[in-house]
């Protein structure tokens, strides 16, 4: 007690990472969908380093999370935080705690305002000292550096690294794309499963491969620049273009919105609904990463817009986010392109602000902040979606908010068809059923969509068969149907056959 | 949360003489005395949205305020950016005030500010003359640590009363004196150690400094670890609050860890539970009796001889 540096509290600090030491190490991440976790590790590998995706968390990791930690976690604390304890709790009963700590490194976000996803570390440290694995080395991802201490020594992730983990991120985002527009609609059921592992195959070949064109600046150019990756997907659409798909099956559209981990994650952590959802037929509009990320330039510009007297090279600031946001839209469109712009594009972030200003704040930080009610009524006007299934953690601070300011949206626009979804884990059929109920009007609304189209083309069902059949592009999962007003893929092909044209 | 919406109805549907406007401010920061030692000073998510959110149930079907001959007014507002307030003030208030000039705004705000400042120093000071009476007298004082709506006793449901009641002086967490001389005989070795940057940094014990009532809770924290006469730390904490729940171990750990008594009354409610109150006060004053010399007498042993508390050497400077 009498040694200044013990006598109070302090949770151990682990020592700081060397680069030899990361060289050895084996990174440990998670949090995502598995084609993103892929190519992460596929880029790691491009640099020589190590890296690991955890498994999905799972329900027992729910319950673990929630007997190691502190009572009250949101659901995604609890989730994540049991996923890494009984990841490493396997891990030392075969290696012994010694070895996992100097084997393996956990990476995780660490700032997101006065939200608690960025204190998941807290959570995460609480669970590794009642598990005897206090110490165990974690980095926190703070945006733009990772924060450890510095020293000649300190290893900190290369520009290079970032860079193609987030092209990593937004290759596997367009072929997720291309993989929910493709299934709801196979002809030969499983097709499209195995179109997208050997997608992801190929493109992890790609990451693992991938040149190196320095560590900074010339990164970031080749990166913009160069068509390697594009190369890659254009063989990824050759997987599709094998597919063979009957759009005349009406599917009501669901995009999926909510908190990130749960609108990301697929897998027990947000009830597999995803997957349930096309089980019980419907075409998934999955959540963005890409969006995510354009959000948060969108804010860091917002704050430097009202800060602007304040702040030193305010406008120097700005204009660089600005430019970053940019070619964020270009690149993910050149990849968005590679797949014959099947994927779905990217929404404006001023138009998002715009939509969900008399609602919500847009200054208001934590979670996604306006872009939840922004996206649902996007989605409702351009009739990109018939439903919005909106995946909230039980007990997520900024979520129950932006879900309350959803009462006016459904009071100004009563036609929208919005199920926001608590999750806690471990509530699956109470969840789903909600979710259902909203579901059943979406069918109904898809398929009285799809007859009405079909009025309007003159066609008769057996006619529009026909001509799909004439045309084998039309009956290709890489053709893409044009958006000509409907939120439904075969309702929108109707209108296509009946000769109209986007913009018309 | 569940408070400010049924503030909401009671203004307007519960009051004899009407209100013309509805001032519900977006708060997405705070003054703190650990600004410029945190990462940041931000309102709780909840604190910052919960007026949209509540707005939004009074304009679902019809406008009720617009019914009800209100104007609601919702300014988004950066206490811990000061130098943005009148900005932000004027272009919420001109509407409503006439002929209001940004100038007016100004000196308003800098009015404002200052009646908060002298506000905060005074229950600084008294905090300080509590410390200076126990250091004196070699008694115990508890010290609260709950977020600041806890002071509203609907809320915290008087329990710190019932503890004073039983003879213990309370001290909360946000107004504990911040002297310099105070500070450096508490912290002093520690910066000096380079263990922290200054008395106010508080990323030995939690790195992710975002909120600012997190913050000063667990600054409160490490002020009731060194301090010696605060024998006694009692934490509030409502129902489902997120910003508090991973700050329940480290704070009772900083706590314990010094040998001072640590009690929690966590999710509290709007029912006061009236017979488990009873009894813990109870609990807490019989061991606060019972062990309060020997925290006071082990903690003042670490601490260098001179104490700015004692009359002697006491000479309070504003940091």
């Amino acid at each position: 007690m009498n040694d200044i540096s013990s006598r109070h509290w302090r949770p151990r600090r682990p020592a700081p990472l060397g680069v030899a030491e990361a060289r050895r190490a084996e990174f440990l991440f998670g949090d995502l969908h598995w084609r993103a976790e892929r190519l992460v590790e596929a880029a790691f590998a491009s640099e020589g380093l190590h890296a690991r995706a955890l498994p999905t968390a799972t329900r027992q990791d729910l319950m673990t999370g929630r007997e190691l930690a502190d009572i009250g976690q949101c659901c995604p604390t609890s989730f994540t935080t049991g996923n890494l304890a009984n990841f490493l709790r396997g891990e030392a009963e075969r290696i012994g705690a010694d070895a996992v700590r100097d084997r393996y490194v956990f990476l995780s976000v660490g700032s997101c305002g006065a939200c608690r996803f960025g204190q998941y570390h807290q959570s995460y440290e609480l669970a590794l000292r009642n598990l005897g694995l206090d110490g165990f080395r974690m980095l926190l991802l703070a945006q733009d550096r990772v924060d450890q201490s510095a020293g000649e020594d300190a290893f900190h992730l290369p520009l290079s690294l970032v860079l193609g983990a987030l092209w990593g991120v937004l290759c596997a985002e367009v072929v997720q794309g291309l993989e929910y527009r493709t299934r709801p609609y196979e002809v030969v059921p499983g097709a499209t499963n195995r179109a997208v592992r050997e997608s992801i195959d190929l493109l992890a070949e790609a990451f693992r491969n991938r040149p190196r064109r320095g560590r900074k600046w010339g990164s970031l150019l080749w990166h913009v620049a160069t068509p390697y990756f594009l190369d890659a997907l254009r063989q990824a659409r050759a997987r599709f273009d094998a597919v063979e798909v009957d759009r005349l099956r009406p599917r009501p559209v669901v995009m999926i919105t909510g908190e990130f981990y749960l609108h990301t994650v697929e897998g027990e952590p947000n009830y597999n609904m995803h997957r349930w959802l096309e089980a019980e037929g419907a075409e998934v509009h999955p959540a963005s990463i890409a969006v995510w990320i354009d959000y948060l330039i969108r804010f860091a510009i917002q704050e430097a817009e009202d800060r602007r007297a304040a702040l030193p090279r305010a406008g120097l600031r700005i204009a660089a986010a600005r430019g970053l946001q940019r070619l964020l839209r270009f690149s993910f469109d050149r990849m968005r392109r590679a797949l014959n712009d099947v994927p779905h594009g990217m929404p404006r972030q001023e138009e998002i602000r715009r939509l969900a200003a008399p609602y919500f704040h847009h200054r208001m930080s934590g979670g996604e902040g306006d872009m939840l009610i922004g996206k649902a009524i996007w989605a409702h006007r351009h009739r990109h979606a018939h439903m919005v299934c909106e995946l909230s953690p039980y007990a997520c601070m900024p979520n129950t908010m932006s879900i309350g300011a959803m009462a006016r949206v459904l009071g100004d626009h009563p036609d929208m068809l919005y199920a926001p979804i608590e999750v806690k884990g471990d509530a699956e059929v109470h969840a789903l059923s909600r979710c259902q109920m909203i579901l059943t009007e979406a069918k109904k609304r898809a398929a009285a969509e799809f007859d009405q189209a079909l009025a309007e083309s003159g066609l008769t069902l057996e006619e529009a068969r026909a001509r799909v059949a004439e045309d084998p592009a039309l009956r290709r999962a890489t053709w893409r149907v044009p958006h000509l007003g409907r939120a439904g893929a075969g309702a929108n092909l109707l209108l296509h056959l009946a000769g109209r044209r986007e913009g018309a | 949360m569940k408070c400010a919406a049924a503030h909401f109805g009671e203004l307007m549907f519960g009051l004899k003489r009407k209100v013309d406007v509805l001032f519900v401010p977006l708060i997405y920061s705070l003054p703190s005395v650990l600004r410029g030692h945190a990462v940041d000073s931000l309102a709780c998510p909840r604190v910052m949205a919960g007026p949209e959110m509540a707005r939004a149930g009074f304009l679902r079907e019809k406008d009720l305020f617009a019914e009800a001959g209100i104007r609601y007014v919702a300014p988004f507002v950066t206490f811990a950016e000061p130098a943005l307030l009148p900005r932000q003030l004027h272009e919420a208030l001109e509407g409503m005030l006439p002929g209001l000039t940004p100038a007016e705004t100004e000196a308003a705000v800098a009015a404002g500010l200052a009646a908060l400042e002298r506000f905060d120093a005074g229950l600084r000071r008294r905090s300080r003359e509590v410390l200076a009476r126990a250091a004196a007298a070699d008694s115990p004082v508890i010290l609260v640590l709950a977020r600041p709506y806890h002071m509203d006793p609907g809320i915290g449901h008087e329990i710190e009363n019932d503890l004073q009641a039983r003879g213990y002086p309370i001290l909360w967490g946000q107004h504990l004196p911040t002297d310099a001389d105070l500070m450096d005989w508490l912290f002093g070795e520690e910066v000096a150690a380079g263990l922290v940057r200054s008395p106010f940094d508080i990323s030995d014990v939690w790195p992710s400094s975002y909120s600012a009532n997190t913050n000063e809770i667990l600054w409160g924290a490490k002020v009731a670890a060194r301090l010696p006469w605060i024998t006694g730390v009692v934490r509030l904490t409502s129902y489902e609050c997120g910003m508090d729940q991973p700050t329940f171990t480290p704070v009772q750990g900083i706590v314990e860890h010094s040998g001072t008594l640590f009690f929690s009354f966590q999710e509290l409610d709007a029912t006061k539970p009236a017979g488990s109150v009873k009894i813990r006060v109870e609990t807490i004053a019989h061991y606060l009796e019972r062990a309060s010399p020997g925290i006071i007498a082990r903690k003042r042993a670490l601490l260098p001889a001179a104490c700015p508390l004692t009359p002697a050497t006491a000479q309070p400077a504003e940091l």
